[in-house]
């Protein structure tokens, strides 16, 4: 009696070792994981993308196929492994979006900047086409001067051929000099508009313009400022006189100065830096002429570069001052 | 002899060790369901935001029949389909905003060829 009840705990022994150890047998949910991660990995749109996530889920699927243990562990290990997958897959299209949203920002910038080409291209196009338009005038003016002139010979001819005509031949040639004047005023006229046409013309050409959400932003290079200082340099004037020009076409707008540097150096020396240099083209503005309340000026130090500041001539565009023409 | 049944009784029910789980133990899948559904998950992934309720709903279940170790899984099931729930609306908000950037860029190329004609190109 007492040996079949041995032989019965023995087995109980057994079985409860058993119990949790069942040895990993071909699983086929757990290939068709494997499989899937084999999918996300050899996707070659994916790749390099996400690579954290998919390392966890690597080690997931690893956790899954090295378990032991009961059928529910293991199917449980395999479900975390499977969407752990699809995280990785979820996050790697994620950043994917992100390279392509890049992409299209890169596009609307080249388009917008090819625009403002076109526009100061048309400009210079209406510049000559006023040109010719005031020859044309000068052209007729001077034909009507001849034909007068014409006129004068012929009434001093009347005048000497016969006296008694004196008087109304004295009318006529009031009458031509009033006429001579009106075309030499038209000439005028014609010749003030030709001026303000080249003129806004050499503005769209000697600085770089762009249109932002916020308004038109002339960047001005860092020819402003040596390197370092914060007071401008000779010959800033002249450039800053042409912004002022612009500047004064919309006396209404606000303006904002923003100083940028590019990123060598301490940040916090970069925006002490900027906020300086901001305010000294703010100050050198309202000298040439601007109203103080209308500018604004802030160091927006290096946090915002246009280009690259792994090269030379990227941190030369990235060392800039934007003077922005606030839209409202 | 009663002794050693006893004792090959308990090993039987030790096997599979259960570990208790305090009252509060749902608390993290509740929250991150509630994460998902902030991240827009019942619009981009309905089906892991049912899957992350259901699982949580069964791990309720199993608490009140006392299967602790089977709640701790159903738990962890539920908060990995609310991860994937935000992870999936993240990157359906990311194809999104590119289409949408894309078109504009679409419309602007139309005016702008409208406006220059062939000199935009």
């Amino acid at each position: 009696m007492s040996r079949s009840i041995l032989k019965i705990s023995l087995l109980l022994l057994l079985v409860s070792m058993t119990a949790c150890v069942s040895a990993p047998k071909k699983d086929l949910a757990l290939e068709r994981v494997r499989d899937d991660l084999n999918k996300l990995t050899s996707n070659p749109e994916l790749a390099g993308y996400a690579t954290v996530a998919v390392g966890e889920a690597e080690r997931a699927v690893r956790t899954a196929e090295q378990a032991t243990g009961k059928d529910y562990y293991r199917g449980h290990l395999v479900y975390m492994a499977d969407r752990r997958i699809q995280i990785a897959k979820a996050m790697a299209e994620r950043e994917q979006q992100g390279q392509a949203l890049r992409e299209q920002q890169n596009i609307q910038s080249q388009m917008l900047i090819k625009s403002s080409q076109l526009e100061a291209s048309q400009a210079r196009l209406e510049a000559e086409r006023a040109r010719m338009l005031v020859a044309t005038t000068n052209e007729e003016a001077e034909r009507a001067r001849e034909e007068k002139e014409l006129a004068q010979q012929e009434q001093a001819e009347s005048e000497r051929a016969a006296e008694l005509a004196s008087q109304e031949a004295q009318q006529a040639r009031k009458l031509a000099q009033s006429r001579a004047s009106e075309a030499d005023f038209a000439r005028r006229e014609a010749n003030l508009a030709s001026q303000q046409i080249n003129s806004l013309t050499r503005q769209l050409e000697n600085l770089q313009l762009r249109q932002t959400e916020s308004g038109v932003v002339v960047t001005l290079g860092d020819v402003l400022f040596k390197s370092g200082e914060t007071n401008l340099a000779e010959g800033a004037q002249t450039s800053l006189a042409e912004v002022v020009e612009l500047l004064q076409t919309e006396p209404s707008k606000k303006i904002r100065v923003e100083g940028h540097t590019d990123s060598s150096g301490e940040a916090a020396t970069n925006a002490e830096l900027s906020q300086k240099r901001a305010d000294a083209v703010r100050q050198a503005l309202i000298d040439l002429g601007i109203d103080g309340d209308r500018i604004t000026s802030k160091g927006m130090g290096q946090d915002f570069p246009i280009a690259s500041n792994a090269d030379e001539a990227g941190r030369a565009r990235n060392r800039r001052v934007d003077v922005i023409l606030l839209d409202n | 002899m009663k002794f050693i049944l006893i004792i090959a009784a308990l090993l039987v029910l030790s096997a599979c060790a259960t570990v208790k789980i305090g009252p509060d133990a749902t608390v993290l899948a509740e929250n991150a369901i509630a994460l998902a559904t902030k991240a827009g998950g019942d619009e981009f992934a309905p089906t892991e935001m049912r899957f992350a309720r259901e699982k949580l709903a069964s791990a309720n279940t199993s608490i009140e029949k006392q299967k602790y170790e089977v709640t701790i899984y159903l738990i962890e099931e539920s908060e990995i389909n609310s991860e994937l729930a935000i992870e999936k609306s993240r990157a359906a908000k990311a194809r999104r905003e590119v289409n949408e950037l894309r078109k504009s860029n679409e419309m602007l190329e139309v005016k702008l060829q409208e406006t220059f004609g062939d000199d935009f190109k």
